[in-house]
């Protein structure tokens, strides 16, 4: 069963090093990503700080039950997205492959859920610039990060979904084994992306509630 | 296939105990940023959200099982954020 013939890439000696090697590779990647969201979350934290009254005013019309949907599919992805790995690392294909179902699945009703969101939002003229119907004018500031910064997100997650649905099709036909190094990279990089919403949630859905 | 039951178990166990953690803090976030705390709700907020981040990036992303070299990376981006922020908060808290 084990076919360590196809799943072993040169120069590692051993699957353990080979999957620690793209980890690693992805690490160094995200890193990067890091620092990518972190100038959004910094500006957003300078623009707060001096805008307080105005972010809460404005956050408070963020459609919580939205985000809060989304968070549990994020979460409930980043599961079904370990259970992919872990059963592709003891070769169970079949797991692996509906989980990895599963994850794409979650991911686009993310999206699904995320667009409903847009679109009400879009209805009620959330967008900076002419008809904006928010007051104090740095209102206008919070939901120009909103965009950005959700936008950006879902752009990740929709690669994220890409990456997935290319890895199953791969694993699906053969053409590379389950058990090999690909999944590693996928799973920390879907964990990443989860993560960005971890700390998107309560900026821009939970401030401005009490 | 070649798993066994048991491989089944250990293979959905810990997945599910974080997911449940997660589930939880975040159910606490939300229910918390109700109260009436002033700027207290957002260090609530953002304390939930670190310790939510830890729980996945330990034992979902499996850092508890990396090599110290992997756990070195992935700790750079944060080391590098914490730079940005304050050198950012620096300049613009010290302003007249």
């Amino acid at each position: 069963m084990t076919d360590l013939s196809g799943a072993l890439q040169e120069p590692w000696p051993d699957l353990r090093l080979q999957r620690e090697a793209v980890g690693l590779g992805m690490w160094f990647f995200l890193a990067s990503e890091v620092l990518f969201f972190a100038a959004l979350f910094c500006s957003y934290a300078i623009y707060r700080s001096f805008n307080a009254e105005a972010f809460r005013i404005a956050a408070a019309h963020t459609k919580i039950v939205y985000g809060s949907i989304n968070m549990v599919l994020l979460l409930t992805s980043s599961l079904t997205m370990t259970v992919a790995l872990r059963a592709a690392t003891i070769q169970l294909r079949r797991l692996t492959l509906l989980s990895l179902g599963a994850t794409a699945a979650l991911g686009v009703a993310f999206l699904v859920t995320k667009g409903l969101e847009y679109y009400a939002d879009i209805n009620e003229n959330l967008v900076p610039g002419p008809g904006f119907p928010l007051k104090p004018a740095a209102t206008a500031i919070f939901w120009g990060l909103y965009w950005i910064m959700t936008g950006v997100h879902a752009l990740h997650l929709t690669a994220g979904i890409g990456v997935v649905i290319a890895v199953m099709t791969l694993f699906w036909r053969g053409t590379i084994p389950v058990q090999g190094s690909t999944m590693e990279g996928v799973a920390i990089y879907w964990h990443f992306v989860d993560t960005v919403w971890i700390f998107l949630y309560p900026l821009i859905y939970l401030a401005g509630r009490s | 296939m070649n798993g066994s039951s048991g491989d089944h178990e250990t293979l959905w166990r810990g997945p599910l105990l974080a997911w449940s953690a997660l589930l939880a803090l975040a159910a606490i976030s939300l229910g918390s940023a109700y109260l009436p705390l002033g700027a207290g709700n957002v260090a609530v907020n953002l304390v939930i959200a670190v310790v939510m981040a830890a729980v996945l990036a330990i034992f979902l992303m499996d850092l508890r099982n990396g090599t110290t070299l992997v756990r070195i990376v992935a700790s750079t981006g944060l080391f590098w954020m914490i730079f940005m922020f304050v050198l950012t908060f620096s300049d613009y808290l010290s302003r007249g």
